[in-house]
This record gives C-alpha cells, sequence and structure tokens, in this order.
C-alpha cells in the first residue's frame, strides 16, 4: 500500500509582496486628484495677482501673438467647457471608467487664465473661472479617490486570503 | 456600506450642481454687470454729444456767458459730477465749481484723469476717451475740440489751420445708481442660488431616499430576519420600488422554507418507519 503525501504549497510570500506593492501603488494614485487641485490653487493665487511675479512679454512677443480674443466669447467657450467638464466627469464616474484627463483639464484652465489675461478680463471673471475649476478638479479628485479606493479594498481582501493560506 | 452609498450618490451631484449654479451665477453677474456699464456708458456718450452740439455755436459766436450758462446747466443735473472745457494745453477754460474742487472727490479723480489726455503728444489725444471706475464710483468722457475751418477763419479769436485740437470737454457722471442696482442684483443671485441648492439638493437626496435607500434598508432587514430564522409569511410585507431582487429574495427566503418543512417530515417519516420495525 502505497501512503500518498500531499504536495506542499508553493511560497506565497512573492505574490503577498506584489499585492502589497500594489496596494502601495494605488493608494499614491488615489492622491493625485489632491494634488493636481493644490496645483491649481497655486495658479489661481497666481492669477489672482494678475500674474505680476512673472516678468512682462516683450513688446515683439506681445505684437507676434496680436490682441487677445474678446472677453464676451471666452466667457462663452468657459460655459461650454465647464458644462462639457462637468458632464463628461459624471459618466466617466457613472461608468465606473478609469479617470482620466485631471492634468488636461489643469491646462485648460490654465489656459483659461492666460486668455483673460491677455483679454484684460481676469480682474472681473477670476472668480467665475476659479469656482468652475474647483468643481472640475474637486469631482475629478472625488472619482479618482473613489475608484482607487475600491481597487485598494480589492486588493486587501486578496491580501486576508493569502494571510489565510499562510496560517 | 449604507453609509457611503448615500455619500457615494449625494457627494458627486451636490459638487456638480453646487459648482455650476454658483459658477453661473457669477459668470451671469458679470454679463449682466457688462451690459448695464455699457448702457451707462451710452448715456454718457450722449450726454457729451449733446453738450458738444449745444455749445458749438456759443463757441464759434465766441460767447462766454452762453458758455458758462451752458456748462451750469448741465451740472445741475444729478448724476453729472463735473462738466470742465479745456483749452488745448489742458487749462479749465469753463468749469461748473471753478477753485472749490475737493481733493478725493470724483471731480478730483476725473479731473486728474482727463489731464492725463491733453498733453502734448499723447497717442490719443484726438480720440474720445472713456473711463468707468465701479471703485470709485463715476463713469467719466473726455473728448477733443476738433478744429474745423470755421474755427481758424474766424475774426473772434485766431486758430492756425495746423492746431488740430482746440480744446477738451470732459464730463464725470456717478455711477452710484448703477453700482446700487449691482448690488441689489447681486444679493438676489445669492438668494436665488441658495434657494436652487437647496431644492436641487434637496430634490435629489429626497428622491434617492424615497426610491432606493428606504427599499434597501427595507429589504437589509428582512434579510437579517431571514438569516435569523424567519419564515417568508412572518416577514414584513416590503414596497415593490426594487422589482425583482425583492420577489427573488422572498423566494428564495419560501425554497428555504419548504426545504425545512420536507426535512422535518422526512424526519418524521424515518422515526415512524423506525418504530414499526421494532
Amino acid at each position: 500500500m502505497t501512503q500518498e503525501t500531499e504536495a506542499p504549497l508553493p511560497d506565497i510570500n512573492p505574490l503577498r509582496k506584489q499585492v502589497q506593492a500594489k496596494i502601495k501603488r494605488l493608494e499614491l494614485h488615489s492622491s493625485t486628484g489632491l494634488w493636481i487641485l493644490a496645483l491649481f490653487t497655486v495658479l489661481s493665487m497666481g492669477a489672482f495677482h494678475n500674474f505680476d511675479f512673472l516678468p512682462p512679454l516683450s513688446e515683439g512677443i506681445r505684437s507676434a501673438l496680436g490682441d487677445g480674443p474678446p472677453v464676451k466669447y471666452i466667457n462663452w467657450a468657459l460655459v461650454m467647457y465647464g458644462f462639457s467638464a462637468i458632464i463628461l466627469i459624471l459618466t466617466q464616474m457613472a461608468s465606473d471608467k478609469k479617470p482620466r484627463g485631471a492634468l488636461g483639464h489643469l491646462g485648460y484652465l490654465g489656459a483659461f487664465y492666460l486668455f483673460y489675461h491677455f483679454s484684460e478680463g481676469l480682474s472681473e471673471n477670476f472668480w467665475a473661472i476659479f469656482v468652475v475649476g474647483l468643481t472640475i478638479l474637486g469631482l475629478q479628485s472625488y472619482h479618482v479617490w473613489n475608484y482607487y479606493h475600491e481597487k485598494i479594498q480589492e486588493q486587501r481582501e486578496i491580501l486576508v486570503e493569502l494571510d489565510k493560506l499562510m496560517d | 456600506m449604507f453609509d457611503n452609498l448615500i455619500a457615494r450618490a449625494i457627494i458627486p451631484v451636490t459638487i456638480a450642481v453646487t459648482g455650476f449654479v454658483i459658477f453661473g451665477c457669477l459668470l451671469l453677474y458679470s454679463f449682466i454687470k457688462a451690459d448695464m456699464t455699457a448702457d451707462a456708458v451710452r448715456y454718457a456718450d450722449s450726454l457729451v454729444e449733446t453738450v458738444v452740439k449745444s455749445t458749438h455755436y456759443s463757441m464759434m459766436e465766441d460767447d462766454r456767458d452762453a458758455l458758462r450758462n451752458i456748462v451750469a446747466n448741465v451740472d445741475s443735473l444729478d448724476s453729472v459730477e463735473r462738466v470742465r472745457i479745456y483749452d488745448q494745453t489742458g487749462h479749465p477754460k469753463f468749469s461748473d465749481l471753478e477753485g472749490i474742487t475737493e481733493p478725493g472727490s470724483v471731480a478730483a479723480k476725473v479731473d486728474t484723469w482727463a489731464k492725463t489726455f491733453m498733453q502734448s503728444g499723447y497717442p490719443g489725444r484726438e480720440n474720445i476717451q472713456q473711463r468707468v471706475d465701479h471703485e470709485n464710483g463715476y463713469i467719466a468722457v473726455t473728448v477733443p475740440i476738433l478744429n474745423e475751418p470755421k474755427c481758424f477763419t474766424a475774426a473772434c479769436h485766431v486758430h492756425s489751420e495746423g492746431e488740430q485740437t482746440l480744446g477738451f470737454l470732459s464730463i464725470g457722471i456717478t455711477s452710484t445708481q448703477l453700482e446700487k442696482t449691482l448690488a441689489v442684483l447681486r444679493y438676489r443671485m445669492i438668494i436665488f442660488s441658495i434657494m436652487v441648492l437647496f431644492l436641487t439638493i434637496g430634490g435629489v437626496t429626497a428622491l434617492l431616499r424615497m426610491n432606493l435607500f428606504l427599499p434597501i434598508l427595507r429589504l437589509t432587514y428582512n434579510a437579517e430576519q431571514a438569516a435569523q430564522g424567519v419564515a417568508e409569511y412572518d416577514l414584513p410585507k416590503s414596497d415593490h420600488k426594487l422589482g425583482k431582487l425583492n420577489k427573488d429574495f422572498r423566494l428564495l427566503v419560501k425554497q428555504r422554507d419548504q426545504a425545512l418543512e420536507d426535512l422535518k417530515a422526512m424526519g418524521n417519516l424515518d422515526r415512524n418507519v423506525d418504530d414499526g420495525s421494532r
């Protein structure tokens, strides 16, 4: 009569370490929204002071750039952008898609600050851009946090299962 | 878990609605302010045009008394804070209140601003200049009085043909009424925004609570009861808002009850068989 020996379980420590590293990576990703929000706040502080800490543009560059667009056109562009961006982020949230485009939004908002600055309408419209920026990036960072938080939960559950296997 | 569900449903809606309503109000206020300011500037422009046309004949006739009267009459308008006719070097020739301008008053600010365009060699000297100062509450317009053949050919006083600008007319009107209207508009917009926010967020929360959260709470309670062994017919009646999910849950509990009854019946049968065989 042959005695059946149970095959030893493979070492799961490397797998545990992989999961732990993934959790750390996801935790880093989950805070990117807040970093971008902080960057936007710094940019807004500069815009609030009408970018007076930057050296003025030379006449040559100013004339090469030409006159800024009329403020009312920038206002309409801002309304369209704000509305589309909020709808886009809400759609991403509803379909549980990986959050993307936070840096792009920061770029667009920075461009709006610059356009208003060159068209001499920044002081009148600063709060409008600031509020729409906070809304868009706030929603985006909430989506980022929520999305990666769920992924972290999944990985933690895997880690618990692995710990049970080790015991 | 339930708290998270509420938070996850309400927070994005709150951020999106609050942000967009405030943004919309700020931008709308900016549009209305620009339109109302443009209207006020148009009023100032038309006033200046009226004064220029009414003083034209007196200037041609060198009628200084008539000019003084016109300036005094225009100054008697409620909104007018400063009317001045300057010569080509920027010295006042006819003024509403000669010599009694309080420093820091709207009139003094209009004078300081107007004189910057009267210096010889200023690039926009021959153009109409406008200034809207919301902080200090005034709108000012300065127009150049340009030379024309009748001026340099008149017998009264001689201007050479080469002089482009003979003087300037400067008018400053108070924008207090405009600022008051804008302030009222601001308060109304703030109240309106708060009402819209409360209604939207409150409405969404109430609808979610009524149609989603409460049915889920009832189902959770029923699941707890069922897990403790309560039979399907003893479970509280639930509404039909969760549809198939609720029906299937009750079916599962019913099947469990049936299986338990069957098991019990089988147990009794086995006992009877055992008793009979003894």
